[in-house]
């Protein structure tokens, strides 16, 4: 017997849920919304400054989006089991509930990651910058990283609250990734967004050109270690959302 | 082998009192047994079955399915147990093929097992013309075998059912109690639960009354067939005794 089939069961069996006309099209519809974005900003200012481009793209991209299709895709790990009374069929499993955490991560991430790219296409062809080759690269990487970091994050409050999974990951973005993550202190190192915005100014090559005080919310480690950092932190997150899963009991009311 | 010694589940209410799902319930169903678990709704036997089936922790006692013990070795009590639940929750876009190779890869079995394993269990439970059919447009009988099927992929010898009849028409039971027949036969251990006393009083071979968590009678279906009112009577007997059927 191998965890692993698990795993990649509930991957396959999580994007084919996915894989509906109507969530297609919304997908394709949040794909789209960076481009049309670039597009506005493009004709109204008449001229795209390159560096605001980034910004924009980054803002739009490995935040707004993946932000977004990670709290539709991570969030109901949990409660749409027991919404459609699966939980207790997965969870009798010898694995089950590992694999279903693991396995909706996995598809969450290649769902999320595959939109976030084809709208990073899009809003490059929008952008009309020029060597967005490199700008692909560098967006791919971010996004690559940021789905990782932030379904993990997500993956707590799905398992430690999972009927108000949505409202409670809302609230762990806003405070942890938007408040603490541009507090210039400790704290701000266990973010995802502190480690998306060094790697953006270390590949973008922005570190001595930035002011003291944005200078101080970026950490000046090599890419590689804030690379290692989402790893570590993501993998955390995912043991500790695991371990609280496998000690889970949901009274027959809510488990039924 | 089922075996259940002492088990005991409280859960804390949402006012603070605690309120006694399943209070030193004790249990031996033995291989190539039907046991059947009656008790009206609310009376402890969802939280006993998911006791056995290691979805909750038991308070205090414990249970052990065909040797593991649910608290030391509740992986091993997975791999041991087939389980069924009162909710058939079968996913609609997937056919009956399509569940029981999933369920059959979650459990961790390999491909090559599955080959061999999916189209003898849909022949089993009667599903081969339908397998490719997606579930949603399945009947309810259908469905349940199909939930069945996922319950058995992984080929255990104990079987936790509960409810199985539950929306079922009165052949679609008919053929589910047939079929659970030849897997008591095949010598698997099978509790099942209802409170639809008439579909199987002539099908297990003993049976346990539950009331307010705990077992309030039990005999085999000759001593239950025995007593005044039959086991309709037994059970009312039991559970609101002075009661006259």
């Amino acid at each position: 017997m191998n965890a692993g089939h698990g795993i990649l069961a509930v991957a396959s069996f999580q994007l084919r849920r996915l894989l509906t006309p109507q969530r297609v099209i919304l997908a394709a519809l949040g794909a789209a919304f960076p481009a049309a974005v670039m597009l506005a900003v493009r004709r109204i200012a008449g001229h795209l400054d390159r560096d605001f481009a980034v910004v924009l793209l980054y803002a739009l991209l490995p935040e707004a989006l993946c932000l977004l299709g990670l709290l539709v895709t991570m969030c109901p790990v949990v409660a749409d089991e027991l919404e459609r009374n699966t939980w207790q069929h997965v969870a009798v499993r010898p694995w089950g509930r590992w694999s279903l955490l693991l396995g909706t991560f996995l598809a969450a991430v290649s769902w999320t990651a595959t939109v976030a790219l084809f709208a990073l296409g899009l809003t490059l062809v929008a952008a009309g910058l020029p060597g967005s080759g490199r700008l692909a690269a560098v967006f791919a990487a971010l996004i690559l990283v940021s789905c990782i970091g932030r379904a993990a994050l997500f993956a707590l409050p799905a398992v430690i609250m999972p009927k108000r999974a949505i409202v409670a990951s809302v609230a762990v973005a806003l405070v942890v990734e938007y408040l603490a993550g541009f507090l210039p202190a400790v704290v701000n190192q266990l973010t995802v967004s502190l480690r998306l915005r060094s790697l953006l100014v270390r590949w973008m090559g922005w570190e001595r050109a930035l002011p003291t005080e944005l200078a101080l919310l970026v950490d000046t480690q090599p890419a590689w270690v804030q690379i290692m950092a989402v790893v570590a932190l993501a993998t955390v997150m995912l043991v500790a959302a695991g371990v609280i899963l496998a000690r889970r009991q949901f009274p027959p009311a809510e488990g039924s | 082998m089922i075996e259940a010694a002492g088990l005991s589940k409280h859960f804390r209410a949402a006012d603070g009192t605690v309120v006694k799902a399943v209070d030193g319930v004790s249990f031996v169903v033995a291989p190539g047994e039907m046991v059947g678990l009656l008790g009206a709704n609310g009376v402890g036997k969802t939280t006993t079955m998911r006791l056995l089936a290691t979805l909750l922790k038991p308070t205090a006692g414990t249970a052990r399915i065909a040797g593991c013990d649910v608290l030391a070795d509740p992986l091993g009590v997975r791999r041991r147990l087939g389980y069924l639940s009162a909710t058939t929750g079968v996913p609609d876009r997937l056919t009956p093929q399509e569940v029981l190779e999933s369920f059959g890869r979650l459990h961790g079995l390999e491909p090559a097992a599955l080959t061999d394993r999916v189209p003898a269990l849909l022949d089993a439970l009667g599903l081969t013309s339908c397998a490719a059919r997606p579930c949603g447009r399945l009947s309810t009988g259908q469905r349940q075998r199909v939930s069945l099927g996922r319950a058995l992929i992984h080929d255990p010898p104990a079987l936790v059912l509960d409810e199985p009849t539950s929306g079922l028409d009165i052949v679609g039971a008919r053929d589910l109690l047939d079929l659970l027949e030849r897997l008591r036969g095949e010598g698997r251990s099978i509790l099942i639960s209802t409170h639809r006393l008439h579909e199987i009083e002539r099908r297990c071979d003993r049976f346990l009354i539950i009331h307010a968590g705990r077992i309030v009678a039990a005999g085999s279906r000759a001593e239950m067939a025995a007593a005044p009112g039959g086991l309709e009577g037994a059970f009312f007997a039991a559970v609101e005794p002075g009661a006259e059927l």
